[in-house]
């Protein structure tokens, strides 16, 4: 089964392909390497799917790079039912994704480097998630970082879309830290990186602690939160989520890969993965748990406020990623990597759907400037309409299935917060239904609010875009039916596939309730969905006059939530600016004393004048090497002699 | 008593080098392009790198030691002497010093080295050394209306003449100590008669200590270095930072491990404080060149610094990494040394730092291999020159040297700023004058095998790293 | 006692001579120390029973090489010779260096304890004679050094020759 190789080489080689001969030979005919080499690893990726629904799992060390003692840096790939969806997820997606961007990128003068990046993300995503250690798994993460942010700048010469960049890198190294320190913890631990041994002996060091910073700490409730630090940066859950909103300064394609269908998903991925360790310490859990709620309500209700098209559909990611963190809170790994997998293809499609509506408004993102659009691109609207009905929950259709799961598991699952999150998690559907409708609405209904020249302008996106939407309103609307509930299932005879498939590597936790309160989730769930629509169809096309009183009587509220919690202004007046500040006042006021001066400039100065100097011994006189040749010796001798 | 006929199997490959040298030298009469002899020269060697495998053996009586150790190293040098004629077709034709002897030359310096490599005897591997030193000097100064070339073969000369002085005076105590010049007999007289505290025994030792440490260039015996690499012809610099540095090691395991390995604690602390100011002079006083020749001779100072830690562990880890050392070192050393040459041309040294400004925009691709030397060269993970340095360091460190080992990474973190100084002027200056590069397929050939195996071996480091561990099984 | 005194008496002008050969201004006076010097290394060797090797060193080294260094000398322009100095200024410190560096070796050498001698004993060269000696064992023992040697002594006149006949093009 070696040919799972080609899954993560074949984007690796689009890349090398790209990069070496892009910008000479390929250029307008770049996006046929990126696109064949990611389609073939879709291919494969499908191969291998079918390969391990019979039953084969893999765990094989490609090769080892370096070893010493007991540390070891290999490339291995680990492929189990766990891998497999996320190669579904991680190929499909990017696979459309690539297809996609022909038609949006057209014409941008670096064509073959989009795609080379794009196919670099592709490559270290896909050594992410087959990885069978944790180095591995971190320089996969680091790689799809840094891809990341030179996507996020890629139009670097707009302050904006840089300074985003950086934002996104700065942000996630605070998580990343933790990330590494987990690491070295385990490896300290344990003595190995590697999944297999570490989740096999996790259990034998559930008892002990450790001294961290003073404190008495459970060992593996440490090595789970720190971890999560890394899941918290990356799947930009609270307080690091600000870097994901800004980093939709990125080409919408690239919103649409990385930041809603895979990169932010690695976070999950992460916890999902390391359940044998989460699993072993509730604590860990619970701070899983309460964050992804808080986080998804907190998304969702900036959400409800925003204008700019893509800017919600962000906030809308961080709360379903929230969601997914829910999930695994409450012990439900598998509802959450179902989650992860419906989502990828409803989130992608909303965010296409929105490149496409930029497309034809010339770059336009605020949707009060929109309406009507309808008639003008019927593809865009039909499948985003679908997008969203699925991520309100409209039963049916995908959302519905794995947001059902969640809520279920977490209403009647063993944790301890599991009542709370469920009532937070119920109240966030019907704010997603809302704030996703009140979207569709505004952009698509009613009267055109734009200018003149826009509306002219206004035309149905190109073939390679249209296709690629409907391809992925197809996964939006099925890819839930591998997960029907056993309610539902149980009645027209239908199994939850997808339980049973996950169930070796991540568990399933069976619900303590009565069919009675399932179908009273469920009902809830549902009612909550078409609340949300109901009253945006309400709000947005009936009475169009209230949302502007509304705004105007809570205006203290929707100051807060338009200005996304002052978040940014926090984090600007307690972080930014003092670290600024002291940089201005204390360092310079320092350096104007000498101090850091005689550190930061004298050290190098110091070693530079001291090389000046020592060059000096080198005259270029034979006889002065010679007597420096038996200065050695003679102090060598000295020395040996006089010991 | 009897003569026997020695064993000629293990001399073998040495033999056909030889002949072959000697036929170059007659062919030169006839031939008179003298890019064919470089030729002749590079099949020469491939075909002694193709007999060395099956020339395991001992013979002349313990005299001449062929074993894994001495095969990893000779392989290296022909490596070495492949790159190094690879560089020069072009660049001597521009120095007007395309005559064949040059080629021999470097064959029978190569032989020397050979030798040194193999010495099971005091003797040998002084004859090695200088018939390996004879001809460098002879190179150095090949261009003769160059007066720092004269210099540099001169002040050479005489200066290794003061090192093999140091040699012999080590080798005629220990021999008036021990009644021998074998290795293997030394190392058992040495235990046998608890002479391990001797002070002839520490001064026979300096002496070795000293004159290896002016073969490797190692502070305070690498005065030389910098004279002399500015000088010499730039595919010899490339030719010398590599071979005899690597024969200079090979000698130092060899004599350090076998004769004196039962008085290593004594030993250590002669090549402690050595190997910690060779790091520190060639790594401070690089910073502050401003020829690119000149500052590759400090970095090949400092780098024979980083190697000696491999000796210092004294473990077979610490022998194997110093191996592997010499080995990356070689590609990554001779490809920035390919480089150079090709800024050489008609009219235009090139070996000024400030020749690299802007070197990106003008000639992209040069440009972007010399970043991948440099990278290398400053241990930059993913090159070979990473695995170098990571595999001596951890060998140090599990000898129990850390301390030595935080000195060498803060040395080599120094290192990093006059490495990426010559990234920085290729990537992030504006050109100042159109450089004219020398090309040719030769240099290309170079060139293309430096990076592949910089690129390469820095990222599957296993079957090399194996290959060095295999051949000191029985050293 | 009487070899002692002889061994000293060698010794002792052989390090006068050598210091007066590096010290003379006039190259030519140079030589001719060191002639003079070849022969106490000759009686050397004498001393010590070597007299084949005694032999050797009147004839190569005071008959051959000085003759060719005296020829180069008097090629040189003895007049420039004389003008520079023969030492850089620094030379005080570089004798305090090899001073120290000569008594610190003295000091250890006090406790060099000789090693086993070889099978050839003094009454035996005498028995078989020097040359048939060094022959057997410069052509069985040292074989090989004595091959590679010659592949110096090659070396080193392709040098001279590279070095010294061939034409510099311009």
């Amino acid at each position: 089964m070696n040919y799972y190789l080609l899954i993560p080489f074949l984007p690796l080689a689009a890349f090398i392909i790209n990069i070496l001969f892009g910008r000479s030979v390929l250029k307008e005919n770049a996006h046929w390497v990126s696109i064949l080499a990611v389609a073939g690893s879709w291919v494969v990726a499908v191969a291998t799917l079918m390969d391990v629904i019979s039953g084969k799992t893999l765990n094989q060390n490609l090769y080892t790079w370096i070893v010493s003692g007991s540390f070891k840096v290999s490339v291995g790939f680990l492929i189990d039912q766990l891998t497999a969806v996320m190669l579904i997820v991680v190929t499909t997606c990017s696979t459309l994704i690539h297809i996609y961007s022909v038609g949006y990128m057209h014409g941008d003068k670096g064509y073959y480097r989009f795609f080379s990046y794009l196919s670099l993300f592709t490559f270290c995503m896909l050594m992410l998630v087959m990885a069978n250690n944790f180095l591995q798994l971190y320089f996969g993460w680091e790689g799809v970082g840094l891809c990341s942010y030179f996507l996020i700048g890629y139009y670097f010469d707009k302050k904006s879309a840089s300074d985003a960049g950086k934002k996104a890198f700065i942000v996630n190294r605070f998580g990343d830290f933790g990330f590494g320190l987990g690491i070295i913890m385990i490896f300290i631990t344990f003595g190995t990186v590697y999944y297999e041994p570490v989740f096999n002996q996790a259990g034998s060091f559930a008892a002990n602690t450790v001294n961290f910073l003073g404190y008495d700490v459970n060992l593996i409730t440490l090595i789970a939160l720190l971890l999560f630090c890394g899941s918290i940066g990356k799947s930009a859950q609270l307080p690091l989520h600000v870097w994901l909103p800004d980093a939709m300064e990125g080409p919408t394609p690239v919103s649409a890969l990385i930041h809603a269908a895979t990169m932010v998903t690695a976070g999950v991925f992460l916890v999902a993965r390391c359940n044998a360790i989460f699993s072993l310490s509730e604590t860990a859990l619970m701070v899983v748990a309460l964050t992804g709620a808080i986080t998804s309500l907190f998304a969702a209700t900036i959400g409800l406020v925003q204008n700019d098209l893509k800017r919600i559909i962000a906030y809308s990611t961080i709360s379903q990623l929230g969601y997914m963190f829910l999930a695994c809170g409450v012990g439900g790994y598998t509802a959450g990597v179902f989650h992860l997998y419906t989502h990828a293809f409803f989130k992608a499609l909303l965010f296409l759907c929105a490149g496409s509506v930029m497309h034809a408004m010339g770059g336009e993102l605020d949707i009060q400037k929109m309406g009507g659009l309808k008639k003008y691109m019927p593809v865009t609207y039909g499948t985003m309409f679908l997008a969203s009905l699925s991520i309100a929950g409209v039963p049916g259709l995908a959302g519905f299935f794995s947001k059902d799961e969640i809520l279920w598991l977490a209403y009647s699952g063993p944790s301890p917060v599991g009542k709370l999150v469920w009532l937070i998690g119920t109240v966030v559907a019907f704010l997603t239904a809302f704030y996703s409708f009140r979207l569709i609405f505004l952009t698509f209904h009613g009267k055109f609010r734009g200018t003149h020249e826009q509306e002219h302008h206004l035309h149905e996106s190109p073939k390679t875009m249209t296709i690629t939407l409907m391809l992925l309103c197809i996964g939006a609307v099925s890819a839930g039916w591998v997960g029907i509930p056993a309610l539902i299932g149980d009645a027209v005879g239908l199994e939850n596939w997808i339980s049973e498939f996950m169930r070796p590597v991540l568990g399933h936790p069976e619900g303590h309730g009565t069919h009675a309160e399932e179908w009273m989730v469920m009902a809830i769930s549902i009612a909550a969905g078409f609340a949300g629509i109901g009253l945006a169809y309400f709000l947005y096309l009936r009475r169009t006059d209230i949302p502007a009183r509304l705004s105007e009587q809570f205006s203290w509220v929707h100051r807060i939530l338009f200005n996304k919690y002052y978040v940014d202004e926090l984090y600007s007046l307690i972080l930014i600016r003092p670290t600024i500040w002291s940089a201005k006042n204390i360092l310079i006021g320092i350096t104007d004393a000498k101090v850091i001066e005689a550190i930061v400039n004298g050290v190098p100065n110091a070693i530079g004048s001291f090389s000046r100097q020592l060059r000096k011994v080198q005259t270029g006189l034979l006889q002065h090497y010679a007597m420096i040749m038996a200065t050695g010796v003679l102090i060598i001798v000295a020395l040996m002699l006089l010991r | 008593m009897q003569p026997v006929m020695p064993d000629l199997g293990p001399v073998f490959p040495e033999t056909v080098l030889t002949v072959l040298a000697l036929v170059l030298l007659l062919a030169d009469l006839v031939i008179k392009r003298k890019e064919t002899i470089g030729l002749l020269s590079i099949i020469s060697v491939t075909a002694v790198a193709y007999l060395l495998a099956g020339s395991l053996g001992t013979t002349f009586g313990g005299m001449f030691i062929s074993d894994g150790y001495s095969i990893f190293f000779k392989l290296i040098f022909i490596l070495n002497v492949i790159l190094t004629v690879l560089i020069s077709v072009k660049y001597i034709q521009i120095e007007k010093i395309d005559y064949g002897e040059y080629y021999s030359l470097i064959l029978f310096a190569t032989l020397g080295m050979m030798l040194m490599a193999s010495a099971g005897d005091l003797i040998i591997l002084y004859l090695g050394l200088e018939l390996m030193a004879l001809s460098t000097y002879v190179l150095a100064g090949f261009m003769r209306r160059d007066v720092k070339s004269n210099e540099a073969a001169m002040k050479y000369f005489l200066l290794g003449a003061f090192a093999s002085a140091f040699l012999l005076y080590g080798t005629s105590l220990i021999y008036g100590l021990t009644g021998t010049t074998d290795l293997k007999a030394i190392s058992s007289y040495i235990a046998g008669h608890g002479l391990a505290g001797n002070p002839v025994l520490m001064l026979s030792l300096i002496m070795f200590a000293v004159a290896f440490s002016f073969k490797i260039a190692a502070a305070p015996f690498h005065m030389w270095a910098p004279d002399v690499y500015e000088g010499a012809p730039t595919s010899i610099t490339a030719f010398m930072s590599v071979g005899p540095k690597a024969a200079g090691f090979a000698v130092l395991g060899r004599v350090f491990l076998t004769a004196f390995g039962s008085v290593r604690t004594e030993w250590v602390l002669i090549l402690i404080p050595v190997a910690i100011l060779t790091m520190g002079v060639g790594n401070i006083v690089a910073l502050s060149q401003t020829n690119i020749k000149r500052m590759l001779a400090y970095s090949s100072i400092a780098h024979a610094g980083y190697a000696l830690l491999g000796i210092i562990s004294g473990t077979a880890d610490g022998l194997s990494s110093v191996m592997l050392y010499m080995f990356a070192y070689a590609f990554m050393n001779m490809g920035a040394f390919a480089v150079i040459i090709m800024l050489r041309s008609e009219g235009f040294r090139g070996d000024n730092i400030n020749d690299y400004e802007g070197l990106a925009k003008t000639h992209p691709v040069p440009a972007v291999l010399m970043t991948i030397f440099m990278f290398s060269l400053t241990g930059i993970p993913t090159t070979v020159g990473f695995m170098g340095k990571f595999y001596v360091f951890m060998s140090a460190v599990e000898a129990g040297y850390m301390w030595v080992v935080i000195i060498a990474v803060i040395f080599s973190a120094i290192s990093a700023y006059f490495y990426l100084r010559i990234i920085m002027y290729m990537w992030m200056r504006e050109p100042k004058e159109a450089v004219e590069l020398t090309t040719s397929p030769a240099i290309g050939l170079a060139l293309l095998i430096t990076a592949t195996a910089v690129i390469g071996f820095g990222i599957l480091p296993s079957s090399i790293l194996t290959f060095a561990r295999l051949a000191i099984t029985g050293f | 006692m009487i070899s002692q005194l002889f061994f000293g008496y060698f010794a002792a002008v052989i390090i006068i001579l050598s210091l007066l050969v590096v010290t003379r201004k006039n190259p030519v006076h140079s030589v001719m120390w060191m002639l003079l010097m070849f022969f106490h290394i000759a009686g050397m060797y004498l001393f010590l029973n070597a007299e084949f090797i005694a032999a050797i060193q009147v004839i190569v080294y005071a008959g051959a090489i000085l003759v060719l260094f005296l020829f180069v000398v008097l090629l040189l322009n003895l007049r420039e010779e004389l003008q520079t100095n023969r030492f850089i200024g620094s030379w005080p410190a570089g004798l305090v260096i090899a001073a120290s560096l000569l008594l610190s070796m003295i000091a250890a050498l006090r406790s060099f304890v000789p090693g086993p001698s070889g099978p050839y004993t003094i009454a035996l060269i005498e028995k078989e004679t020097h040359t048939r000696v060094l022959g057997q064992v410069l052509y069985t023992e040292y074989l090989f050094p004595f091959e590679i040697a010659s592949l110096i002594l090659l070396v080193a006149i392709i040098g001279a020759i590279v070095l010294a006949k061939k034409k510099v093009r311009s």
